[in-house]
């Protein structure tokens, strides 16, 4: 695979093109044109694909479109070009499991093919949404790592300093991503799981100065946690990107390469989410060196990832890297429904069904489209991984039919999505019991009715 | 050809998001005497507002959008001199200022905005991403802008539009301009808290508030 300097480098010394001109000469016009080419169609009808062809259809579209449409730096005005063997090499060399954590928390993800129902998947809980108080961060990053199905957490942002919130690239905001860290790790210090990993460092960071403060290790964060580094717009490779890379590859850290394919953006609409959205997993590799992929598609009005095309497309990308690529998977779900609703829970059940089944492991996600303070409520996390590991038991075949009767439970809400409760709402703040009954009441008979529908999801 | 062939010619034109059909329906108009600017309000923005709407119903997306904008563009390179010539200027709906704020790098969401504002009869200035607060105020001032529309998507970033409003109060000219504010990490509750006159959850939305502001 080519190193790291040479990928560096591509960003100095490819074609000059101003970013509308690569948007509208090279990305959108290769985009629909590998789609064509590779016959890429989703029939709008169906939530999993099971058609293995169409599948690696996907993959190919996805590599045909790096080699044509390359990647855009704009510090530089030009186009990252990459060669079809450079791909095929990086591919093939992608990691298969990446290991984080400490101690006897110390795991490996893997990377896992769709259909795969005798393995046991990683287990992430979590989430990056504000919290407006140390102690409910500490409690909720604590309750969830208390879980002993849980194999990892994101937590969550705490960006005040001395009741004030901290901006963008200031001293503060250097000051709150050590915070962020510091609080993080002591409450997973106190669930009685010190060595458990943190792998959406740092969440409260949106520097790469504030990261690499944060990531000092009497801090807490540690190279066998995990670093997100995004692509910022479709294809665009910016230099805060390269420098997070160029540092986190000089520590051997744990990089997770992230990306937010936008439906309804420069991508289009299902196929092209799917086949940009597959691109990013094979870059996350070629570009960021990412040990890990943090994948999550959005609507670009709705702001989350709910809707039946980007159910199919995020699903149907986990299936074309799972099968051709084998680089390990997490999916992001922004939800419509707030913590505690039955719609989140049928969201999220209709998302793992189709992810998890697809080769995705499993990741609970975010209420209220992320918006909601104080939205991270433990308890749903433990359910939805629950229906995760539920979900992993079942092939696509079996998982869409199970789908399909989900999907009108929530379908039409997404455009004005049930309110939720907070972490304050559900919990006694001195026992951290739940002691909201409605909260409890839905989330039971949720249980049943997915039961009722062939997921059986145990308690665990 | 009727007049009315003109105008269904280059409404599908549009629709059709193909810049040399535009161009010769365009020409074939002028040349039968029709005025540059019946050109544009009767066949034109009849096929911009058609795209409009095929964008809010997701039967087409931004790359269509972006493709029929520019089709218009390139109308308007050659009605534009032609307007003028006629004394013929037209009334715009509104000038918008709008960019991403101080700090935060994400531009989909904003660069929609902008073809829908330009695509629905507004005169738009697009300052860009990581925009400095007296770039807006300064653009705002020199354009005669109607509304500053200010995009955030990081939680941290937020503060930035408020920074814009009180640098407006600051200096005396709050009530010259609307203010919306939008973008991932904005909310209705966070609009109100800072005064803003409006917040849109998306582009479509903001264009609606919008006309609805400036009418």
């Amino acid at each position: 695979m080519i190193d790291l300097i040479e990928v560096f480098d591509r960003a100095e010394t490819g074609p000059l093109i101003s970013e509308t001109d690569y948007y509208m000469k090279r990305y959108v016009p290769k985009l629909s044109e590998v789609i064509a080419r590779h016959k890429v169609k989703w029939d709008k009808q169906t939530i999993i694909n099971t058609d293995d062809a169409l599948t690696d259809a996907v993959f190919e579209a996805a590599v045909d479109l790096i080699a044509e449409a390359g990647a855009y730096c704009p510090e530089t005005n030009r186009v990252m070009q990459f060669s079809r063997d450079e791909i095929e090499v990086a591919c093939a060399q992608a990691p298969r499991g990446a290991t984080f954590g400490e101690g006897r928390e110390r795991k490996t993800m893997y990377g896992r093919r769709p259909d795969t129902t005798d393995d046991r998947p990683w287990v992430h809980v979590g989430g990056g949404i504000y919290t407006s108080d140390e102690q409910v961060y500490m409690d909720t990053v604590e309750k969830m790592a208390s879980f002993n199905i849980v194999d990892s957490v994101s937590v969550p942002s705490i960006l005040h300093l001395r009741g004030k919130d901290s901006r963008v690239r200031s001293p503060q905001e250097i000051l709150a991503a050590c915070k962020t860290v510091r609080l993080a790790r002591e409450g997973i210090r106190r669930s009685g799981r010190a060595g458990l990993p943190i792998i959406n460092g740092i969440s409260a960071a949106s520097q790469p100065a504030s990261m690499f403060a944060a990531s000092y290790p009497d801090f807490g964060l540690r190279p066998s946690d995990g670093f997100l580094i995004d692509f910022l717009s479709e294809m665009v490779v910016g230099y805060e990107a390269l420098q997070k890379v160029a540092f986190y590859n000089s520590i051997s850290a744990n990089i997770g390469s992230t990306s937010t394919p936008l439906f309804g953006g420069y991508a289009g609409g299902a196929e092209g989410v799917a086949v940009t959205a597959t691109a990013y997993m094979i870059m996350g590799n070629l570009v960021f060196r990412g040990s890990y992929h943090y994948n999550a598609p959005l609507h670009s009005k709705l702001h989350l990832s709910s809707t039946k095309p980007l159910i199919w497309a995020i699903a149907m990308s986990n299936a074309a890297i799972g099968r051709n690529m084998g680089y390990p998977m997490v999916n992001l779900p922004y939800l419509g429904g707030g913590s505690g609703t039955k719609q989140y829970h049928y969201e999220m059940a209709c998302y793992m069904l189709a992810v998890v089944t697809s080769g995705g492991n499993v990741f609970s996600g975010h209420p209220a489209m992320a918006v909601q303070t104080d939205s991270l409520v433990p308890d749903d996390h433990r359910f939805h991984a629950e229906i995760g590991l539920a979900a992993a038991k079942l092939t696509r075949a079996e998982a869409e039919p199970i789908a399909q009767k989900l999907f009108p439970l929530f379908g039409d809400k997404l455009k004005d999505p049930d309110k939720g409760l907070t972490f304050q709402e559900v919990y006694d703040m001195r026992t951290k019991q739940i002691v909201n009954a409605e909260y409890r009441k839905a989330m039971d008979e949720v249980r049943e009715e997915l039961a009722g529908m062939g997921l059986e999801v145990p308690v665990s | 050809m009727t007049d009315a062939d003109h105008f269904d010619k280059l409404k599908q034109a549009i629709i059709d998001q193909d810049e040399d059909e535009v161009l010769d329906a365009v020409n074939a108009a002028l040349a039968d005497g029709i005025g540059a600017k019946t050109v544009i309000d009767q066949g034109l923005l009849p096929g911009l507002n058609v795209i409009g709407e095929q964008f809010e119903d997701e039967e087409i997306f931004l790359p269509e959008l972006m493709q029929a904008a520019l089709a218009f563009q390139a109308a308007m390179t050659i009605l534009e001199p032609k307007i003028k010539e006629e004394g013929t200027a037209g009334e715009k709906k509104g000038v918008v200022v709008l960019g991403t704020v101080k700090g935060d790098l994400h531009s989909i969401g904003k660069n929609i905005l902008k073809l829908l504002y330009e695509t629905s009869g507004f005169e738009a200035h697009d300052l860009g991403i990581d925009v400095d607060l007296f770039s807006f105020i300064n653009k705002a001032k020199e354009v005669d802008a109607d509304i500053i529309a200010i995009s955030a998507l990081l939680t941290t970033t937020l503060v930035g539009q408020r920074d814009v409003i009180d640098a407006l109060k600051d200096a005396g000219e709050r009530d010259r301009y609307k203010v919306l504010v939008g973008g991932g990490a904005t909310t209705r509750e966070w609009a109100e808290s800072i005064g803003a006159d409006g917040w849109a959850a998306t582009a479509y939305e903001a264009v609606t508030l919008s006309t609805s502001l400036v009418s």
